[in-house]
């Protein structure tokens, strides 16, 4: 493996009793992409984010997060993580601060790095009068940006990102773009999943499709976008029912 | 930080966090049992007891307060790891948890301990009302940690299995109504075993909450019917099968992760 990736899946299968979610999954992302990782809904997008970041166990193969396997050494490797789900898979009653309060301190950062590091997050994506605010009570544009706050706060090397900007409004969204394409610059891997094939256009600079668990398509942007086609038609094309999955680079 | 080392930040979080859940709802999680305890203490004990004659020579509200407190400590430790395992469950709050490096056993103790220390707030809150009433007093005070701290423990416990086997909140309160209560009432909470016909007595000898009532009430009026070595056994016996059994559903991810 190359010491220079970011993420590397090997072999990865999981199953759901009989349902195979995720088939022979590999691939490897280098370190400092901003990777798109498409797919249908049910196409197996979550369960392999599931089973990089530990929700969800895996029946074959490996991963490994800047060369630490995520089984055998899960503490330093979930470390090097950060996960901006989409669901709201949150505390609803409990407040913007003490969701990164806590989420700071599960990850064993010391109240002295934790104060000043949450403090940074709530001015960064505007949270500041809506700190001490119940989550349930936020709009759903603030809800993202809690969610992305807490995907941040122990400063994680690879940033996975689900979804990111479902039901955020326009302005919201030109903002998040601003600040992933900053986190990107400054060095952060982030992995992002989107319906939108725009925003994947715009922010990223490789791309995964994955149809019903396996990968049929892997490579640059300008690789999906030759000939003057939008990824949204390669997509299209490639996602199609009709499809052969054989993978395509 | 290696796998084998504790996240002591972590699991020190975790409890805090598990604390001010419970707290954040004060008339559900201390408020309730403590009412429900003072109208105990105040009907069976101070009502009642008046027309009822001395149990192992003691006054029967002094023989109904541990009892009481036990039952009480009991509920609230239940109560604690129970809803609390659920709830993140249901609302998906638990792969906030999962996705962070705490372990399997962090994450036990964490909700363990905070069951324990709920458990112990609404002991203690029991036994202000009993020093209220004049009935509480100690004839063996460490017995009466060893039997607060110990059966909180297995109650919270038992509520994790409860958190992680449970599908609907219907089901989070069935083990309290077909368990919990029938079992404290028949464990001799608010008479002595004595009085019950032959059969039930040899019932209530192997009903496990007989030997956590009659052990408190040893710690607290000196007077016992059972036998303090196989009650301690028994403790340590279920606490060491209950923990094995989350621990090996934890680990297996039982109903946590996907």
């Amino acid at each position: 493996m190359s010491p220079m990736n970011a993420l590397e899946i090997s072999h990865l299968t999981k199953r759901y009793g009989l349902n195979i979610a995720v088939d022979d999954l590999s691939l490897s992302i280098k370190k400092g992409e901003f990777f798109g990782f498409l797919g249908k809904n049910g196409a197996g997008k979550s369960t392999t984010i599931n089973a990089i970041t530990g929700i969800a166990r895996f029946d074959e193969g490996a991963i490994n997060v800047f060369g630490v396997d995520v089984v055998k050494d899960y503490r330093n490797a979930r470390k090097l993580v950060g996960l901006a789900p989409q669901e709201f898979n949150i505390d609803i009653f409990a407040s913007p601060r003490k969701i990164l309060h806590f989420m700071g301190g599960f990850y064993g950062m010391s109240r002295t790095i934790r104060e000043p590091r949450i403090n940074e997050l709530l001015k960064r994506f505007d949270l500041e009068s809506h700190a001490e605010k119940e989550f349930g009570m936020l709009s759903g544009g603030l809800k993202r940006r809690v969610l992305l706050a807490r995907a941040m706060v122990h400063d994680p090397e690879l940033l996975i990102l689900d979804e990111p900007t479902a039901g955020v409004d326009v302005e919201l969204r030109h903002e998040l773009w601003g600040y992933l394409q900053e986190l990107n610059e400054a060095g952060k891997t982030i992995i992002l999943t989107s319906h939108y094939l725009e925003e994947v256009e715009l922010l990223c600079s490789r791309i995964a499709i994955i149809n019903k668990g396996k990968l049929v398509a892997i490579g640059d942007k300008s690789e999906f976008t030759s000939g003057g086609k939008r990824l949204e038609h390669r997509y299209l094309e490639l996602t199609r029912d009709d499809v052969d999955n054989k993978t395509t680079k | 930080m290696k796998s084998t080392s504790i996240n002591w930040i972590g699991l020190q979080t975790f409890v805090a966090r598990e604390m001010q859940r419970c707290f954040r709802v004060p008339v559900q999680t201390i408020i309730t049992p403590l009412l429900s305890a003072l109208f105990y203490i105040f009907i069976f004990g101070q009502v009642l007891g008046k027309t009822v004659q001395n149990i192992g020579g003691i006054p029967y509200i002094n023989f109904v307060l541990p009892g009481v407190l036990m039952m009480s400590v009991i509920g609230a430790a239940f109560a604690q790891t129970s809803s609390s395992l659920y709830f993140h469950r249901f609302t998906r709050a638990i792969e906030e948890i999962l996705v962070t490096p705490l372990s399997h056993f962090e994450m036990i103790i964490g909700y363990t301990l905070g069951g324990i220390m709920r458990g112990v707030v609404v002991g203690a809150g029991v036994l202000v009302i009993g020093v209220l009433f004049g009935a509480a007093g100690f004839a063996h005070l460490w017995w009466f940690f060893f039997y607060t701290v110990t059966i909180s423990t297995l109650f919270a416990l038992l509520g994790v299995l409860a958190g992680l086997w449970a599908k609907s909140f219907e089901q989070i309160a069935a083990p309290n109504a077909f368990i919990l209560m029938p079992l404290s009432f028949l464990g001799g909470v608010f008479n002595s075993i004595a009085m019950y016909p032959p059969a039930l007595q040899v019932f209530a000898r192997i009903n496990p909450f007989f030997y956590f009532v009659d052990g408190t009430r040893y710690s607290m009026t000196g007077v016992r019917e059972g036998n303090t070595v196989l009650g301690v056994f028994i403790i340590f016996a279920i606490i060491a099968l209950l923990a094995a059994l989350v621990g090996y559903l934890f680990h297996k991810g039982w109903r946590l992760r996907a």
